[in-house]
């Protein structure tokens, strides 16, 4: 008799719905545990993986981010490589040894790279140095992002040359009375001429070489950039609305104009935001006229992409234009101007002031190393910077990238003052200005830059725009922001 | 007499019988519900969530406290927040538009052609869903360069068109052809699938009628075909309202004041981009939350107004 399958085997084989649940239960349980390495190695902490042989020094490893975005600016992560040996000597009495894994970025936009670090930082990954604009650590303080410096800086004063740093640069790293970080490099933005155009216009030489001084001094005004201009276009040495190019996107540059009329930005007491409606009027009135009435600037130059803004003024299209120090450097590297071409051809000088006798302007923008609040050995990454900090280093940087001293004892350095560019544009640190440190800044900034859009557009007059601007911002900024 | 003693009675629970008759249902659907819950349901509940708090950059994970209704107040007192709207509602019905109305006709000029050809050209229609959206929105940006540059202003100069930086003239064209391009694909596919699966049948029997071409598609194609449609709208209407990365790559919103803002765009602009650093992520939620609640709305007025009951309907006569 052939085995035959017995009720109680159905039974034992059918797929029951208890059985699937039981093993779809020990799947789903085995899976979990399986996305949990056994046994895998635990992080390797901050300063130092294995263990240090005895006797051996204990190792700090240190990380750093740190940006161009133009290419020249590299020195900003070598500097800190190079900060490393300096320190290490320092440090070997104490049996400790300091490295560094820095990057740098180049090309790369500023928005991405600042919510990469808030983003590593607030999963505890973030470095323990990062490079950014000084008014980026507002609002990194308030989560701890970055720590105040003022206790260091205390302690390590003579280390590098942190006492050495020009003082007013101070005052753009602070934030309600504490300093948060160490100035790395400044500049200006200068206006930008063409000498060649401008002889085309029948200037002499002399004159055109005098133009940054007379600017300095208040003779040469805004106005007179105006029918500079329109002369230059009447006279078809340059096409209609190329006689003014102002920066293309977003950014610093344009509260150079603002200051012009006597603008202020934030309430030194009180640590507010600050709207001056008739400052505002007449910035917004200067670029409604330019694009509108006088046509010297075009329309398509709010928004127009960055790589032909630059390609334009060096072909030596337009007269004049408003850009960073350090694009000097760029045009070079990057738009391939060879430098005596740009020394014969090109000229720079303050923003003219607003009236005869009023002060010309410029803004400068301070880019710092800080100290983040995932750094492990606080100490360290404060040497190291403060180390990275001295006149051999930054000078370095700043002629390699074209951007201002921040030492005083920079302009005695050989590199630096062999640099013909750095030295003729040191004067105009005596009439910059900064971005405010504010958390809120960015709202502030983003509702301004959008009406200066709609004033060039034709889409509102200076003064609607300085109505809107007061109501949104009161909207948006509340108590936080003060009207004048 | 004789002693009756009660059997004892195996009472099932509730619960236990309530668990007995849905165990496989539960298991089957759980994967799925989970999913769900997720990936759909927490989302929206975390953005609600968040609308109600000042969480941004300045407050991290760790510093944040609830402001009630504070996000929603600020954003319908600011003088863009109708702007914005009127700008979502051009940029969703236009685009619309553009792209059922393209892609019904490539569908129905495409089913008319031999096999080949056909196929070939609904698969030239697929390119630029084909291309990385970076890539396929920066070429857009070239081609609309501000003069000297731009091959637009190349191909409309021997019309007489004066050349101009179509990005800052004309953003609401060339968002509408960015996005259109790759919307229209999607309904030509699905409406070229509905077109051929229509009997043949009632095709030959309309022409042996005398019927005309035009008179073919309105009687015919269009009526059969309007569940796709239906269909079509809706899925693009939703993803519509939710998209912005060809306005993010190509105008960011621009030119000048909230230009081409919409407000998917609004709320990454305040919650995910910030020039300075500081974003606000509650009040970004606060505008995400909106975003959600007008999707539900326009998909519930769809639904109704195309009668979508009678899609699902059971059908009147027995199938099969």
């Amino acid at each position: 008799m052939s085995k035959g399958t017995t009720p109680s085997d159905i039974a034992a084989t059918r797929f029951t719905r208890r059985r699937l649940l039981a093993t779809t239960g020990a799947l789903v349980a085995v899976s979990a545990c399986a996305t949990a390495p056994v046994g895998a190695p635990s992080p390797t902490p901050a300063t130092g993986g294995a263990a240090p042989a005895p006797g051996a020094p204990a190792t700090v490893k240190l990380t750093a981010w740190t940006i161009g975005p133009d290419a020249p600016s590299y020195y900003r992560r070598d500097n800190l490589i190079s900060a490393v040996d300096i320190l290490n000597k320092k440090i070997a009495a104490e049996n400790k040894k300091v490295e560094v894994d820095a990057t740098f970025e180049s090309g790369g936009q500023w928005g991405d790279y600042l919510q990469k670090f808030t983003l590593a930082a607030e999963a505890k990954t973030a470095p323990d140095i990062v490079l950014a604009g000084h008014e980026n650590f507002a609002p990194w303080v308030g989560p701890g992002y970055v720590i105040a410096l003022d206790d260091l800086i205390k302690k390590y004063q003579n280390e590098g040359g942190v006492k050495d740093v020009i003082p007013t640069l101070w005052d753009a790293m602070k934030l309600k009375g504490k300093t948060y970080a160490v100035p790395q490099d400044t500049e200006a933005r200068p206006m930008y001429y063409r000498k060649d155009l401008l002889a085309k216009l029948g200037w002499s030489k002399d004159k055109i070489d005098g133009l940054p001084e007379a600017v300095k001094k208040g003779e040469w005004t805004w106005s007179d950039l105006v029918a500079t201009a329109k002369e230059a276009i009447s006279k078809n040495v340059v096409e209609t609305g190329s006689g003014w190019y102002h920066r293309p996107s977003k950014g610093a540059d344009f509260y150079g104009y603002y200051y012009l009329f006597g603008g202020q930005m934030q309430d030194g007491a009180s640590g507010k935001l600050v709207l001056v409606k008739g400052a505002f009027e007449q910035y917004f009135k200067m670029h409604a006229d330019a694009v509108v009435a006088d046509k010297i600037t075009p329309r398509a130059v709010y928004g127009m992409a960055g790589k032909q803004w630059h390609e334009t003024v060096t072909a030596g299209k337009v007269l004049f234009y408003n850009a960073g120090t350090w694009t000097w450097k760029d045009w070079q590297a990057t738009y391939k101007v060879p430098e005596q071409s740009l020394w014969d051809n090109v000229g720079f000088m303050l923003i003219p002031a607003a009236t005869k006798g009023g002060k010309p302007s410029t803004l400068s923008h301070p880019l710092a190393y800080m100290v983040t609040g995932n750094a492990k050995d606080p100490d360290a990454a404060f040497r190291l910077i403060a180390n990275a900090t001295t006149p051999e280093l930054n000078s370095r940087h700043s002629v390699e990238s074209a951007h201002s001293a921040i030492l005083t004892t920079q302009t005695k350095d050989p590199t630096y003052s062999k640099d013909k560019f750095l030295l003729a544009t040191s004067y105009m640190q005596e009439f910059t200005h900064f971005i405010p440190n504010h958390p809120k800044f960015g709202p502030y900034d983003d509702v301004l830059y959008r009406l200066l859009g709609a004033v060039e557009g034709g889409q509102m007059t200076p003064s609607q725009a300085v109505s809107t601007a007061v109501s949104e911002l009161q909207g948006q900024l509340g108590d936080d922001l003060i009207v004048k | 007499m004789a002693r009756t003693e009660a059997l004892p009675v195996h009472r099932e629970s509730y619960a236990a019988a309530w668990w007995r008759t849905n165990a496989t249902a539960l298991l089957f659907m759980g994967p799925a519900a989970v999913l769900v819950a997720v990936f759909f349901i927490a989302p929206v509940a975390i953005t609600f969530a968040m609308s109600f708090t000042d969480l941004a950059t300045s407050t991290g994970l760790s510093n944040w406290t609830w402001n009630g209704t504070a996000n929603y107040q600020r954003m319908f007192r600011s003088a863009f927040v109708w702007t914005i709207l009127g700008n979502t509602l051009v940029y969703v019905s236009l685009t619309l538009a553009f792209n059922v109305l393209v892609g019904l006709g490539v569908a129905l000029l495409s089913v008319h052609m031999d096999q080949r050809s056909g196929g070939l050209f609904r698969a030239l229609w697929l390119l630029p869903r084909l291309s990385p959206s970076v890539v396929y929105a920066l070429m857009w940006t070239w081609a609309a360069a501000s003069p000297p540059f731009g091959m637009i202003n190349y191909l409309v100069a021997p019309v007489g068109l004066e050349p101009r930086f179509w990005l800052q003239s004309d953003p609401w064209l060339i968002i509408i052809l960015v996005n259109g391009f790759v919307g229209a694909s999607f309904g030509m596919l699905v409406f070229t699938s509905a077109i051929t699966a229509i009997p043949q049948d009632l095709f030959r029997a309309a022409r042996v009628d005398g019927a005309s071409a035009w008179q073919i598609v309105r009687r015919i194609t269009l009526p059969l075909i309007k569940w796709p449609i239906l269909f079509v709208l809706i899925y693009q209407t939703m993803s519509l309202i939710a998209s912005y990365e060809y306005i993010l790559l190509t105008t960011d919103g621009g030119p000048g004041l909230y230009g081409t803002e919409v407000w998917s765009l609004w709320a990454f602009h305040t919650a995910l981009t910030n020039y300075y650093g500081n974003l606000e992520f509650g009040y970004g939620a606060a505008m995400a939350a909106v975003l959600v609640v007008m999707g539900l709305v326009i998909s519930l007025v769809m639904l109704r107004v195309f009668r979508f009951g009678q899609l699902v309907a059971e059908p009147k006569v027995e199938v099969g």
